[in-house]
This record gives structure tokens, sequence and C-alpha cells, in this order.
């Protein structure tokens, strides 16, 4: 590995990267991400890799480990050349199966293959599941192309490819142009005119000494994709600091990432060692006099550390608590220097713009948001995952057709975008088109781009009163209207989740909720209230419930519920009875039995262990 | 050299010194805008919230606080819009409730219009208002106390939890802090918690007001000690 001083060099190495690679016909592709290791993906690699060895044809074979390819419900994935065979939740037993039936007879084993639960369809490859047919994976789909820690497989690919462009070019204006035709908005929660922020950046009068930083404080209950990115593309986030760094003339760099991500921290840590070595970081890039380089920072597990002033503060050592923004960060930012700030999101974004064009970037999505956007899928959905569509797809579509819907014998309610801060949106509103400013209208927003699906079983008040307590955990607890606030908005709601709500609360939620939102110091008591301002907005019926009728409809709340056992349905079996933890449940054998309603403590136990679905609620 | 600048204050034009925030500015003219956490010369916090204004800008405005704002040529500054005097109550009674038994606290909060409490009290002895932990940083350099935890746990404290040496008990915190006046017996006491509009507009035992009065319109609805011709 030498260091490479020009352009050409750069292009040599690639073509000579990409004539070896051609030799090799055969690949096994595994995902690595969280979710396929969470489920067992490293016992598989080291099955096949045995097995391989075993049949010696660990040299003909190209075993690789990547990132994320997205569909984590279904891990370990694993797809094979040539054929692009898809398989899903492959266990270390298959191996042998693989290599010998795949491997060498070039067939597929069927059992592996992804049966779609609608209609019993079998799909071969990727492109046949309804999951991956309406996505565009622009940011997801180079994961599976390469192994992240290795510069080579990046470079193979296209990469730096860009930042050569960029730099042969010699012209910062027109690379901040670019990324202004291209219309890019920021992808971690504000929507910000990333070309903009730039143009700003570079203006700002304060003279030399300007900072790029990576945002990866992902803290989004649910939310994984700049995990994801930085699992299994790392160099795309670099490359794009590089490219921003020139284009608004910064030679220093950090990615704050938060510790929480050990893969994301190694694969960062690998991926800028090796960029160093290439020369591709460091003093004269490519030949070209510019110098940059990024450090890394760990973050040590504050949620408001996402937010910009706060996670410069945490940069300079001091307590990372926000303050007041009346001068842009891009004029004063990490130790008063112009600072320019980004998400892992967006900044992966940037060498497909430099090398594809504005325009290209500007004909996906809307034409006020544009491009694709990475979504986390979860909560009471079929197929969860990472999602990857243009901006503008409707909700219906990501969490029907790619979703699946809920699961059986569900009915899907709701959708919370935008994470804890975000808003739900009801099933009559899944028509509207995800972007910045149609989910802002609605009381929601992309945020971060968290999705969490909600079914008939959720009652919205223990939603809000969810993510309320979240977000009180979270305030750093500076400025009034958060910390005060918050904690009395959910101290209301928690009163009318246990029957203690009185009318006037709902005015009073409403009133709180405006001037939290107004007059917070940051964004995060900005957006504080929409969970429960949201909810309000959609679902007031649910609150009113709760407080007029003293009854949670879902079933949740457990001081408004009570659990019965009804004697129709009740055989007498003596499960519940057996289970119940504190024995409140009495009956002879064989005949209908009775809960003491005195001493339930409402856990529910009685309710899961009955096969005859004779303990109800209430 | 001094340098001003011109921005409109409540409709009047005044000449603002370059440099100095919009808080100091209209305190300056008299132009009372209900403050706690703010103290001249000291570092900006904006952890209170109570000095919000109105800023007009292309046509639009934007709630922001007057402390942590500093003063631009042409700038439009509202103080006692609807708006501002609507959010201003929810925080004042927000605080009131935490620290009910303050009397600074009371002022403030009649003085920004709460007449009655919607929340339960609370009974605090501190409202997390940081004077007392920029006086000992900023003016004595000492840093002998300082904030502590986050969100509902954060509170003023020592390092550690123990007087460190350095704190010469000087007590300018004490001086500084808004729960150190001597309450007055009238309300707020259980089952007549209300608040009788009578009281004097001090924060704390070591407090300046500028000479001027404009005779502002936060004066009308509460007794303002400073100037008779706003009493309603």
């Amino acid at each position: 590995m030498s260091r490479l001083s020009t352009e050409s060099e750069l292009n040599t190495l690639r073509e000579t990267l990409v004539s070896a690679r051609q030799t090799i016909v055969k690949s096994i592709t595994m995902c690595g991400g969280t979710g396929c290791q969470a489920s067992g993906c490293k016992a598989v690699v080291e099955a096949v890799k045995a097995e391989l060895a075993k049949k010696e044809l660990a040299d003909d074979v190209d075993l690789k480990v990547t990132g994320c390819h997205g569909f984590c419900e279904q891990g370990p994935l694993m797809v094979i050349e040539p054929g692009n065979i898809f398989y899903c939740h492959v266990s270390p037993e298959d191996a042998a199966e693989i290599v010998e039936t795949t491997i060498v007879g070039g067939e597929a084993v069927e059992r592996l293959l992804y049966t779609d639960p609608g209609t019993g369809e079998v799909a071969k490859t990727e492109s046949q599941i309804p999951f991956y047919a309406a996505q565009d994976q622009v940011l997801i789909g180079r994961n599976k192309q390469l192994d992240p820690q290795s510069i080579e497989d990046y470079i193979a690919g296209g990469g730096y490819k860009a930042l050569a462009k960029v730099l042969a070019q010699a012209n910062p204006e027109a690379v901040i142009d670019e990324v202004k035709t291209s219309g890019l908005r920021g992808r971690g929660g504000g929507g910000f005119p990333t070309g903009r922020k730039w143009e700003s950046c570079r203006a700002a009068a304060n003279g030399q000494g300007r900072y790029v930083i990576c945002n990866a404080d992902e803290g989004d209950p649910g939310a994984y994709m700049d995990r994801s990115i930085l699992e299994g593309n790392p160099h795309s986030v670099i490359e794009g600091m590089i490219i921003g760094a020139y284009a608004i003339d910064s030679n220093q760099g950090a990615m704050y990432i938060r510790n929480e991500y050990p893969l994301a921290l190694k694969h960062s840590q690998v991926a800028i060692e090796q960029a160093r070595q290439y020369g591709l970081l460091g003093d004269n890039i490519l030949g070209s006099g510019f110098s940059f380089d990024v450090e890394i920072a760990r973050g040590a597990g504050a949620f408001v550390c996402g937010e910009s002033t706060a996670l410069m503060a945490s940069l300079e050592g001091k307590v990372g608590e926000p303050s007041p923004k009346d001068i842009h960060t891009t004029e004063k930012g990490l130790w008063d220097r112009p600072t320019n700030l980004n998400n892992v999101e967006t900044w992966a974004n940037i060498p497909g713009i430099i090398d594809n064009g504005g325009e290209w970037f500007a004909a996906k999505g809307t034409k006020t948001s544009t491009g694709t956007k990475v979504f986390a899928l979860t909560g009471q959905v079929k197929n969860t995952g990472l999602v990857e569509v243009p901006m503008g797809t409707s909700i219906r579509t990501v969490v029907f057709d790619i979703g699946g819907g809920a699961p059986e014998g569900g009915k899907v309610k709701a959708v919370q975008t935008g994470g804890p801060s975000g808003g739900c949106l009801p099933v009559s509103k899944f028509n509207l088109k995800i972007d910045f400013d149609t989910l802002d209208k609605a009381g929601s927003m992309v945020g971060s781009g968290g999705m969490v699906v909600m079914d008939e079983k959720t009652c919205m008040v223990d939603v809000a009163k969810y993510f309320l307590e979240f977000l009180q955990d979270e305030s750093c607890g500076k400025c009034v209207p958060c910390r005060v606030g918050v904690d009395r908005m959910l101290e209301i709601v928690t009163d009318i989740s246990q029957g203690r709500g009185r009318p006037e609360h709902l005015d009073l939620l409403e009133e709180l909720g405006e001037t939290i939102a107004e007059t917070s110091l940051c964004a995060l008591g900005k957006t504080a209230p929409n969970p429960v301002l949201s909810t309000l907005k959609y679902f007031r019926k649910e609150y009113e419930a709760h407080i007029n009728d003293g009854q949670c409809p879902a079933g949740v709340c457990r001081e408004l519920i009570s659990y019965k056992i009804d004697p129709d349905k009740c055989n007498g079996c003596g499960l519940c009875a057996k289970a119940c933890p504190h024995d409140v449940i009495s009956g002879e054998k064989k005949q209908p039995h009775t809960i003491d309603q005195e001493i339930c403590t409402k856990c529910g136990i009685c309710h899961d262990t009955c096969k005859f679905d004779a303990a109800i609620v209430v | 050299m001094q340098e001003f600048v011109q921005i409109s204050l409540d409709g009047a034009l005044v000449s603002a010194t370059k440099g100095n925030t919009v808080l100091d500015t209209a305190l300056a003219y008299g132009t009372c805008i209900p403050h706690l956490c703010h103290m001249p010369n000291f570092t900006a916090l904006g952890a209170c919230r109570l000095c919000i204004v109105e800023v007009v800008k292309n046509g639009r405005a934007k709630v922001t606080t007057s402390c942590t704002l500093e003063v631009q040529e042409g700038m439009v500054v509202l103080t006692n819009s609807d708006k501002i005097r609507r959010l201003r109550k929810n925080i004042a009674e927000m605080l009131v409730a935490e620290a009910p038994n303050s009397k600074a606290i009371q002022d403030i909060a009649v003085r920004c219009g709460v007449k009655n409490v919607r929340y339960s009290f609370r009974n605090n002895n501190c409202v997390l208002c940081g004077r007392c932990v920029r006086v000992c940083g900023e003016m004595w350099q000492a840093k002998a106390i300082g904030f502590v935890g986050r969100g509902k746990q954060r509170q003023v404290d020592f390092p550690f939890g123990e007087k460190p040496s350095f704190c010469k008990m000087c007590l300018s915190c004490v001086d500084l802090c808004p729960m150190t006046i001597t309450p007055c017996d009238g309300p707020m006491k259980t089952g007549e918690e209300y608040f009788c509009g009578k009281c004097e507009s001090q924060l704390s035992m070591n407090e300046d007001w500028s000479d001027s009065c404009a005779q502002c319109n936060l004066g009308k609805g509460f007794g303002c000690a400073r100037s008779e011709g706003c009493s309603a």
C-alpha cells in the first residue's frame, strides 16, 4: 500500500484492483450489519469458511462480510453470485448444503429462499421481493458491494473518484454550486439546505481555521440508519467530508460517534487509517496542495449531544449542553470558529452528487425535498429493517408495500415518524408524501428517519407518555420550558393515563405545548411537545375516553382496565391460577374461574397464559 | 470608540450601543422585560426564557431570548406583544409552581400576569437560574459551585458534593440568589394560593435598576412600584 500522489495513480490503482477482481466469478456476500449479527451471522460465516476450506474452494470463492442490506427481519442474509441468489434466515447448519448445492452445483436451496407470506410466492433474487422492489437503494445498495474494512473494495467500486474530480477542477465554489443544484437537505432532522450551509460557512469572515464535523450521535429509539452507513460504508462518509472541507476551505474535521456503536467506531477508525496510508487524508491530498485530516470523538451517551451546539461543547471537553443559536455555528461554532456540521447520511450522499451531478440527485424525490432518504422501519410491521425510498413516497407505500403491514391478526393504526420528537400520524393520513414540508405541516417531521408503526393494541396516550418520559430523561435541564414544561406535560399525561385526568387538561396540554415549542433553547425542547400535540390532534377521542369515561380503548393503561374471566369460554383448566403470581384466581376444577379484583395487580399474565382467550380485558 | 446602531423597540426608534444585548438596551431605556437568570456583565445563559421578545425579520416574527440577542442595525423588536405576554405568562406560571414561596419569583409571576397556577406546587429551593454559578466562576474565578446532573436531576452543587478549599465563603452566590429575599407573609399559604399584585420588582438582594422609566405597557395590570402612572 503506497501513497497516491496524483489522480492518475488513483485511476491506475482502481484499474488494477478491478481486473484482479474479475478473475473470481463466484462470491458469497454475507450481511454483517447489526441486525444480522444479532441473529447470528458470525457463526454462519465461520461455518461457510470451514466448509469452503474443506472443499478446497477457499481461493475460488470470494467470501465477503458486508454492512447492512436493510432486510433485518429476515436475517442473517446471504447473496450468492452468479445468479444473485438471495437466502434469508441462514443458520450455520445450512453451510454445507449451500456450498454443495449452490456454489458447486449452481442450484438454489429452495428452503432458504424468501417466501412471500401473503402470496406464498418464492423469490430467488432480491428484485423479486416486494420489500426491495419498491425501494431505491442508493446508499444502502452500496453497502452490499463492499467489505467496510477494505478501502480497496471502495476504490474498485469507483470510490474517491468524486474527490479526485473535485481536486482536479480546483474550484471550491463550483462544488458548492453542485450541491446547491442537487437540492440536498440535511438528513439529521433539521432539513436545512446543505449547499447554503456550506456557502455561509465559506463566507464567514472569521478567517482561517474552519472545521467540518460529522454528526454520528444517532440516539433516536429504533433508528439505526447512520449506524448502518458508518458500519457498512465508512469511506463514503469520509470522502464526503473531504469534499466538503475542500469546498468550505477547512483543514480539520471531526467525527462525533456515539460510544454505543462499537462497530461503527471500529470501521470508521480503520477507514481513516487506510485513507491516511493512501494519502487521501493528510497533507497534500493527491498532489493538490490541499490538506485535511479527520479525528474521531466518542459521544458519552447524552441524547442532547446530537444537537449541534451541544455536540460542539462536548467536543471542546465541556458539558454537552446546547447554547443559544442567535449567531449560527457556521459563523461561530467549535472553538468559536466557523464550523460546518452535517449528519452521516448527508455526508454519504455527497460523493454520489459530485460523481453523477446535482441534476441526477435533484431528479429523485420532490421539488423541495430531493434525493432518497433511509428510514428505519420498526414496530408492529411485518418487514422491519432499513428502507431507502425517494422523498415524496407515500407513507402507505412504505408501511404496506415495503413493510407488509401489521403482523398477523393486527391492524395498523398509526405511524410515528421522526424519532421521539416527531409526531404520530393516523392511517387516514397515510396518503401523505414523506418529505420535509408535508410532514412538518401535518404536525410530524421527517427527522432523522425513524418510523415506528403502531397497531390497534397501542394506546396513543401511553405512546405520548413513553416519548415524554424519554425526552424528560434526556433533556439537559438548562432551560425552563424544556426541563419544567416537559416534566409538567408528563405529569398531566400520567394523570390522564391513570384516570385522574380532567377535561381542562387537554387545553392546558395544548397551551403548554405551544409555550415549550416556541420558547425552548434548542431543537430538543422545540420539538418535544410533538408526540403529545400530534396525538391530541389525531387521537383526541382516546384522550377523552380516558378522561370522561375512565376507559382505555386499547386496553393498555393499567389503572383503567381490569381482567375478567369469561365464564362461557373458561373450561376450568387452571393454567391461569397456576401462573398468577399473586394467587388471586380461584375456582373448582373444570368450573369457570374468577379473579379477585381487590388484589389483582393487572399484570396480564393470565391473559397471556389462557389458551381459550377466556381472560379478557374490560 | 463606542458605535451605535438604530433599533426599533416596541415601535420607538432608539440608539443602542453596538455589542450590547437587546435586554440591556431595553432596560437602559426603561422598558422592563421580565428576566431572572440575566445579570449585567455576566455571560448570558438563556436559561429562564422569561426575557423572550419577538424579532421581526422580512415580515416573519421569531421568538428568542433578548439576553442572548445582540443588537443589529435595523432590528425590529417587540417586547410586549400578545403572543409574548401569553408565552411569558406560561413560563412564569411554571416557575412559580416550582418555587411558590420565593418572593422574587412571585414578583415575576405577578408582573407576567399570572393570577392563578394550574400546576401542583413543588416547593423547590432552587430554580436553576445559574446566577450563583456564574458569579462564582466569572467574577471570582473560583468555580466552587457548578451544575451537576441532567434534566430533572440537575442541581447546583460543589464538586463531588464537598465544599472545596477554594470556596472562600464570600457568599456572593447568596447575595445574587432569587430565593434569599425574605418572603412577605401575605400570599401563597396553603389554602390561600393567590398573588396580591402589590409586589416590588426586586430579583435579589443585589439589584440595580436604571433610573429611567418608559412607563411601559408591562406595568399595566399590576401595581408597578416604579411608576404610579402605570398602575391600573
